[in-house]
């Protein structure tokens, strides 16, 4: 229930790892870790002063650290009622785009190319690939220094303050950032075109909900007032728990119907899938040339996504900066007496939504609430993960896992994806399901559900299992044929693991035993049998992550009463197991 | 790799990374950086890393889990000298404000709730010099491109670090700003380590403390000027600790002594 | 010693003419209330109507920090690149005098290039002023000046009288011949006479400086110093406004891409805990007091026996600047046995509540 929270007070870049557990021809277990340390930011703030905690909580991340500020700043004065002059509002837009570009060209350049080039890191990459380490180097360097022109420093810059800035840049400070971006757009073509024009793996595919900030006037940009869902959906920014609480507090049918089993994805590829059609200029001759229905289910085109962003900001940032210059007079720091109000900042991260919440007492913080997208994408980011090792495996390439894992990770671009580096296949111990039915019950006491079809020979084993389950005195053991449709989502909310017993081919010998979450199961074509629709989709999705598929390797699903003798011994080990 | 080059390893604890992301905002300096040393380890860089023994590490980040606790011991044991990089390593970072073992716990249920941690136990967030000996400081937050590249250059060239004991008002005067404490600013400068420049004052805006608390700060002093102002107490203490780790517990305690 | 007129509408025309090839370095307005000398390119920025600066000029002669040399196995090579041909106009009388100071003391056995080939390449010419309730150097004696100017320009209501100081003072004054008349009116000369003595009337604060070097060594391990070293906030600034402070720093920065190093002089400044600190981490001056008691030594004390005159000109920088009230003025009368209204007493009376 709470995992959420820790996710998102963590930050991801830096320490961070994921895994896959493979049992035989199954992969059972895919995690993204944080081994980050908690740091309590959000406590942090409780009791500081609105301005203290603009300062405060963008030490959250030191990558994205002006968008923090900037969520932070539109959250503040949202709750204290301040509204600040259009000068204010544009400069914070130059900002943001620095960030931006310098947080995508670090992430293409020096994190995700070496990859598709073959090398270790830049460094070494600039050895046989100058040209390309350059123009990483350079565009990085521009955006620091828009950065530091506008925030006082590369990271951490404490000039945007609520109400407007300490010191507004020059105006041959702004011309400078024109024209050097008029200079940089053969080597931005360049890059679109380098990173869209990578031959992407096709695995993993899949389906997913993209979810992002809707900007203002029907522009493509980073920042709004209410959320954007790929389905079309929007949500205002105060409701935005309805999107973001969906794991923690199950909700009504309808609600989670729209997401269930599917958890959304947010970042450049969110942005330019739910707003590509509101690109201008190059940008959008750009996404016309490369864009795909493959951009839709496929997370490697994050690094694409990417690229077309920073074309959108080249081509942004002479036109802000003239717009700016319209305006000759600094106004003032916008000072308010307000002592008490809520108020809810979005922008979009260069890694996708972030929100900033607060509810302000007697002028200090009273509450804070910040959902990164980190924590919003890890439940994709193990999805994804998951999808391409069982397919890898499905077709002998299990020595391409780690490495197809990496780059998954990687392209969600979390924070640094250094996390990345540290992917790892593990090899199931022998009778690994035994300790994984212990760590379920650890959970609470499982439901039971016996699945299958008796006249389909060992199809059968799954009913015939809940049969003996009874027979035993197990409580809480149900046959498929008696649950009536939403009967464990009303009922049961999730605390208790849910157990369905059923014949599983993942291609093994016949009798083998293998455990896996139930999603796996449901998203993954070669597994997922006729298995009744009608049970998962009763369930929330914090059921769904609650729940599991006893599996027993069958030798025929063939029509007949039988049930092979291997089959019939892995049935006697697991009432063995479950009884103990 | 290299014989002759230090062999130098660059690692994160728990913290922002803003002190690691810093060093690859050295673009210019970049090539350079990793063709003066043998850089054996540096995760958000590389993949190629290797943990093996080192010359000099820099530690980045607070110790806030008991893996990282066993991380640090390792990298002590294999290295010869250790140097904290960061406000976060060297004095605990903002996250290290709950000096309080008991304020720390009743904060971390707030938002955990009874949740076990898989992988590792949290600690409360301290500074590496808690649990290693630390040769070298570089504070910071994060730490600023001049003092990194002054430090890792001498470091490269077998030469020791030098120390920063300078407040920022040293620099603030260099740019000739005008004292915000005489316009009865609350201004921190005088009590915080030298190195950003006085990127806030010059940009009109006071002091927030964010590289620690200077060598020789006069606490006491300050703390009962902001009150002649007319500050409230636990606002003056509050924006104190903000950036000041652990390390000013024993300062409140004293000022609590003093009032008895 | 030669006077002149000049119109005040001329003044800039004069100004823009001889710093055609020179730059020109004058008081400008930082924030609302405050000055700062800063190269101008456009003399309209100029603003005479300061009483200090922030930083005192000696700022251009040795920049607060800079690059002396740079050694390499290849080179060594010095950098003067902050000693170019400069005019610095509308320096205060108390500033001439803290550079004449300085140039006894970077002279005194050897001779510091840096320093003395910035300052021959500057020609100063002077401003007259107004003493606002911090300056004292009438009590100094350094409110007028006779030495040590190019030129110097005395404010009248609607013309200058114009000091030329020096052959190079006049060499500029030649620039512009039909500017400036040789003829004075009494009515000139009655209106500056009167002008000086309103001067002379109107310094608010006095500090008694002839008995200043017997109470400093009188008063050397009086309690009084503990009580001043409580409250200094040991920020440095005190010695970075005072125009004749002079400490600096040497550090090594060595090279990353080639063996050798760039040569950084820094301004140091006594206040701070680590100036007195030697190899092995002995510090002489650990407490805060005791270096106090170095500086102090120093501006109202040592000088005079040694140069003359004390190494205090009466600016007021410190008074304007210390936060904690330590400046020479309190600690001068405090010296002097008063009863002084100032932070760092209050805070030892225990009266902050």
């Amino acid at each position: 229930m709470k995992k959420i929270s820790v996710d998102h007070l963590a930050r991801v870049e830096g320490n961070g790892g994921i895994s896959a557990t493979i049992d035989g021809n199954a992969v059972t277990d895919v995690k993204f870790t944080i081994y980050e340390g908690p740091r309590l930011v959000e406590r942090l703030t409780v009791g500081r002063t609105p301005e203290e905690d603009v300062s405060i909580a963008p030490r959250i991340c030191a990558i994205c650290t002006l968008s923090h500020k900037y969520a932070a700043i539109r959250a503040m004065e949202n709750a204290l009622s301040v509204k600040v002059s259009p000068k204010v509002y544009l400069l914070r837009e130059l900002m943001h785009m620095g960030e931006m570009i310098e947080s995508h060209s670090l992430h293409l350049y020096f994190l995700a190319l070496p990859d598709y080039l073959g090398f270790p890191n830049v460094v070494s990459m600039a050895s046989k690939y100058d040209f390309e380490a350059k123009i990483g180097l350079e565009m990085k360097n521009f955006a620091n220094h828009v950065m530091k022109t506008i925030s006082a420093r590369y990271i951490h810059g404490e000039n945007p303050v609520i109400g407007g800035f300490g010191k507004y840049p020059s105006k041959e400070e702004l011309v400078w950032i024109k024209s050097r971006a008029i200079q940089f757009m053969p080597f931005v073509m360049k890059t679109v075109q380098l990173f869209c024009e990578i031959d992407y793996p096709d695995c993993p595919e899949d389906e997913t909900v993209f979810a992002c900030c809707n900007p203002p006037e029907n522009k493509f940009g980073f920042h709004g007032e209410e959320i954007l869902l790929s389905t079309g959906d929007t949500i205002d920014k105060d409701n935005y728990t309805n999107l973001t609480n969906e794991f923690v507090v199950p909700h009504s049918y309808a609600k989670h119907s729209l997401y269930q089993g599917k958890p959304f994805s947010v970042g450049a590829l969110a942005r330019v899938n739910n707003l590509g059609e509101r690109l201008e200029g190059e940008s959008q001759k750009m996404y016309q040339k490369y864009f795909s229905e493959r951009w839709k289910k496929n997370p490697l085109f994050n690094n694409a996504a990417q690229a077309l962003e920073i074309l959108h900001c080249f081509e942004r940032i002479p036109k802000l900066v003239d717009e700016i210059l319209e305006h000759s007079q600094n106004p003032p720091i916008q000072t308010y007496q307000v002592k008490e109000g809520k108020g809810t900042g979005l922008v979009e991260a260069p890694r996708g939504l972030l929100v900033h919440h607060y509810e302000i007492s007697e002028g200090r913080v009273s509450h804070t609430d910040i959902i990164t997208p980190t924590a919003q994408n890890a439940e994709d980011i193990e999805r994804y993960c998951y999808i391409a090792a069982q397919k890898l495996l499905d077709n002998g390439e299990e020595d391409k896992i780690r490495d197809r894992m990496d780059l998954v990770v990687r392209a969600y671009d979390p924070c640094i994806s250094c996390s990345a580096h540290l992917a790892e296949v593990k090899k199931a111990p022998q009778e690994n399901w035994k300790e994984q039915l212990d760590q379920i019950k650890q959970k609470g006491t499982p439901i039971f559900v016996g699945v299958g079809k008796k006249d389909h020979n060992d199809d059968g084993s799954g009913i015939e299992l809940a049969l003996h389950l009874k027979k035993r005195g197990v409580e809480d053991v149900w046959l498929e044929s008696e649950i009536e449709e939403d009967k464990f989502g009303r009922q049961e909310n999730g605390s208790r693991p849910l157990l369905f017993l059923d014949a599983v081919d993942f291609r093994e010998n016949p009798g083998k035993i293998t455990i896996l979450p139930l999603h796996y199961v449901l998203s993954n074509a070669s597994l997922s049998h006729r298995f009744l629709p009608f049970l998962s989709s009763g369930l929330n999705y914090q059921q769904l992550k609650n729940s599991f598929v006893l599996g027993i390797q069958p030798q025929s699903l063939d029509e007949g009463h039988k049930l092979s003798p291997s089959v019939r011994k892995a049935m006697g080990q697991v009432i063995e197991q479950i009884t103990h | 790799m290299n014989k002759d080059k230090v062999k130098i390893g660059i690692y994160e604890l728990t913290g922002c990374a803003g002190d690691a992301l810093l060093i690859l905002d050295c673009e210019n300096e970049l090539l350079d950086i990793f063709k003066a040393a043998d850089i054996q380890s540096f995760s958000m860089a590389k993949s190629d890393n290797i943990d093996g023994n080192l010359d000099v590490v820099l530690v980045e980040g607070s110790v806030s889990t008991e893996r990282e606790v066993e991380e640090l011991k390792d990298i002590r044991k294999r290295s010869q000298l250790v140097v904290a990089i960061g406000l976060c390593a060297t004095v605990g970072g903002i996250q290290a404000r709950f000096t309080n073992p008991k304020e720390w716990e009743k904060n971390f249920k707030k938002v955990y709730g009874d949740v076990k941690m898989e992988h590792t136990p949290p600690l409360q967030s301290k500074p590496i010099d808690d649990y290693v000996k630390v040769d070298y400081y570089l504070p910071g937050c994060p730490i600023g491109k001049e003092q990194f590249l002054h430090l890792f250059t001498r470091i490269v060239k077998g030469a020791p670090p030098e120390k920063y004991p300078r407040p920022v008002c040293v620099t603030c005067k260099f740019k000739e700003n005008d004292c915000l404490l005489n316009r009865d600013i609350l201004c921190l400068g005088p009590l915080t380590a030298d190195g950003c420049g006085a990127a806030c004052i010059s940009h009109n805006l006071p002091c927030v403390g964010c590289w620690g608390p200077v060598e020789g700060a006069n606490l006491t002093s300050e703390y009962y000027l902001l009150k002649e102002k007319g500050f409230d107490v636990e606002y003056i203490k509050k924006k104190m600790a903000n950036y000041s780790g652990t390390k000013i517990a024993e300062f409140f305690e004293k000022i609590k002594e003093e009032k008895k | 010693m030669r006077i002149v007129k000049l119109k005040q509408k001329n003044l800039n025309p004069f100004l823009e003419v001889i710093s055609e090839n020179t730059e020109l370095w004058a008081p400008v307005r930082k924030y609302t209330d405050r000055h700062v000398f800063a190269q101008v390119e456009d003399v309209s920025q100029i603003d005479v109507d300061y009483t200090r600066t922030i930083l005192p000029p000696r700022k251009i002669f040795l920049p607060p920090s800079f690059n002396m040399f740079t050694a390499t196995e290849k080179e060594y090579k010095e950098n003067f690149s902050h000693a170019t041909k400069k005019i610095l106009f509308g320096i205060h009388p108390c500033d001439i005098h803290g550079l004449l100071i300085m140039d006894q003391f970077f002279n005194y056995v050897f001779e510091d290039p840096y320093y003395t080939q910035a300052r021959n390449n500057t020609l100063l010419l002077g401003h007259s002023c107004w003493p606002d309730e911090h300056c004292f150097c009438k009590s100094t004696r350094t409110h007028i000046i006779e030495e040590g100017y190019d030129l110097f320009f005395h404010r009248l209501s609607e013309d200058y009288l114009v000091w030329i100081g020096s052959s190079k003072g006049d060499d500029l004054i030649r620039l512009m011949p039909d500017c400036f008349e040789e003829k004075l009116s009494d009515e000139d000369i009655q209106f500056y006479i009167r002008l000086r003595e309103q001067r002379n009337e109107a310094f608010q604060t006095e500090v008694n400086f002839t008995a200043m070097p017997d109470l400093m060594e009188l008063k050397y391990n009086h309690p009084l110093w503990e009580k001043i070293g409580t409250a200094c906030l040991a920020c440095g600034s005190c010695t970075n406004v005072c125009p004749t402070c002079n400490c600096y720093n040497v550090m090594d920065h060595p090279q990353l891409k080639e063996r050798g190093s760039l040569i950084h002089r820094d301004w140091d400044t006594c206040t701070l805990q680590s100036y007195s600190e030697v190899a092995g981490g002995e510090n002489f001056r650990e407490k805060r007091s005791d270096r106090l008691k170095l500086w102090y030594t120093h501006k109202i004390q040592a000088y005079i026996s040694k140069y003359g005159k004390p190494g205090c000109v009466g600016c007021g920088r410190c008074i304007a600047t210390c936060p904690v009230d330590i400046n020479v003025k309190t600690v001068s009368q405090a010296l002097d046995g008063k009863d002084v209204d100032a932070f760092w007493n209050r805070l030892n009376k225990g009266e902050i509540k």
